[in-house]
């Protein structure tokens, strides 16, 4: 084996190692459609009760579109029961909740 | 007189504890989420004059009240009113002028709003919640000054225990929100006074002004209001016979700004009198100006 091509092979190897230990994985973060929500002041208790759940990195509303971005800290997953709870209780309805795009690290808002 | 300090204050009691980009003078079927709190504040300033009589009545009441709500389920949501009044009344007796007043905490009304049906939508929402309530007699009612008792409407306090109760409705969207309420005050006897019972029907439409197109995001919405009340009070009693000069009906608008955020709001409006049909020499209202905030926590 070359040696240039053996250089080639372990840095994929590296690469792999890494995604695969986490390290270069994007946190998860999942897109709430809520249904309901029509006024900055409805968004204070939906963000409220979001970020009351473990494992929540932080919360983003995008109001126009009734999409909640909820953005988890790494090694937490969310799941549907959980996030219907909070949007209920909140006062609100669970449409849908999808992985939505990886977001870059960044620190609560 | 009675009765339109009276039918002023309804307003006050029987909205209690608006949550969300609710009317100015009523209340909303918004929620209070789930453990959490709504305070609000406002300060009102009442003007009720053109007295037809000799006697050229003034009263001008000025106050605050304070509202706590909270969200015991998304769909129960319990308030606590208590006011502050500070009442003047001007009057003129056998050619000279005579000035009445008092001020104090007025009665404590705790109300429980329950919402009966809810549809949402993406970017809207209907919501029906009946609400039941009690007025307990937390005000003082039996102030005096050099002249004796003062009169049941320059007291803080009624003495007694009301009930009140009805219904909302509010339709919101991302654009406008719609509310209409029905509500009824029903009040006892306290010191040989008893106030006319008191139905209100009241409407409002927000709308919002700016900003014109919502991005991603949640900005400030600042809404331009136009509420419309119609207050219907029965004659009070007193030493147990009717009042003759007391009790009617009032149509008024209330044109007002608000702006929300996420944590809070601030409003003001001006409540103004279209029509007013009332019994003997009561007392016209001229005007009340109504200005507060709300913080979400």
């Amino acid at each position: 084996m070359k040696f240039k091509t053996f250089l080639q092979r372990t840095a994929i190897a590296f690469s792999l190692m890494l995604a695969a230990s986490g390290v270069l994985a994007a946190p998860l973060s999942y897109q709430l459609r809520v249904d309901g929500l029509a006024c900055p002041f409805c968004a204070y208790g939906i963000e409220k009760k979001l970020n009351a759940i473990e494992g929540v990195e932080r919360v983003e509303t995008n109001i126009k579109d009734g999409a909640v971005i909820v953005i988890m800290q790494d090694g937490f997953t969310l799941d549907e029961a959980t996030a219907r709870k909070a949007v209920k209780e909140a006062g609100f309805s669970l449409r849908k909740l999808e992985p939505a795009q990886s977001v870059p690290n960044a620190g609560p808002r | 007189m009675k009765t339109l300090i009276k039918t002023g204050l309804s307003i006050l009691c029987v909205w209690a504890g608006t949550a969300w980009g609710a009317p100015i003078t009523f209340n909303t079927a918004l929620p209070v989420h789930e453990g959490g709190y709504v305070l609000r504040e406002q300060f009102i300033y009442m003007k009720i004059a053109d007295d037809p009589t000799p006697a050229q009545r003034d009263m001008r009441v000025s106050g605050v009240m304070s509202v706590l709500g909270y969200g015991v389920t998304s769909d129960f949501a319990l308030f606590g009113m208590l006011p502050w009044f500070n009442k003047r009344l001007d009057m003129t007796m056998g050619g000279e002028a005579l000035t009445r007043r008092e001020s104090g905490v007025g009665d404590l009304t705790v109300q429980g709003r329950y919402t009966a049906f809810q549809r949402d939508t993406p970017g809207r929402t209907l919501r029906i919640a009946p609400f039941l309530g009690v007025k307990a007699p937390t005000g003082e009612e039996d102030a005096r000054d050099g002249f004796g008792r003062l009169p049941p409407a320059v007291q803080p306090g009624s003495g007694s225990w009301d009930a009140l109760g009805g219904a909302v409705v509010t339709w919101q969207t991302l654009d406008l929100q719609i509310d209409g309420q029905a509500g009824y005050q029903a009040s006892r006897e306290a010191k040989g006074f008893q106030p006319g019972n008191v139905l209100r029907i009241d409407a409002s439409l927000q709308y919002r002004l700016w900003p014109r197109n919502l991005g991603a995001d949640v900005p400030a919405f600042l809404y331009g209001v136009l509420e419309a009340s119609l207050a219907h009070s029965a004659r009070d009693r007193i030493g147990g016979a009717d009042d003759p000069n007391s009790g009617g009906t009032t149509l008024s608008i209330t044109p007002g700004l608000q702006y929300v955020t996420r944590k809070w709001i601030v409003e003001a409006g001006i409540q103004i009198p279209l029509n007013q049909h009332l019994n003997g020499t009561a007392l016209r209202n001229d005007y009340v100006i109504t200005t507060g905030f709300r913080i979400n926590f």
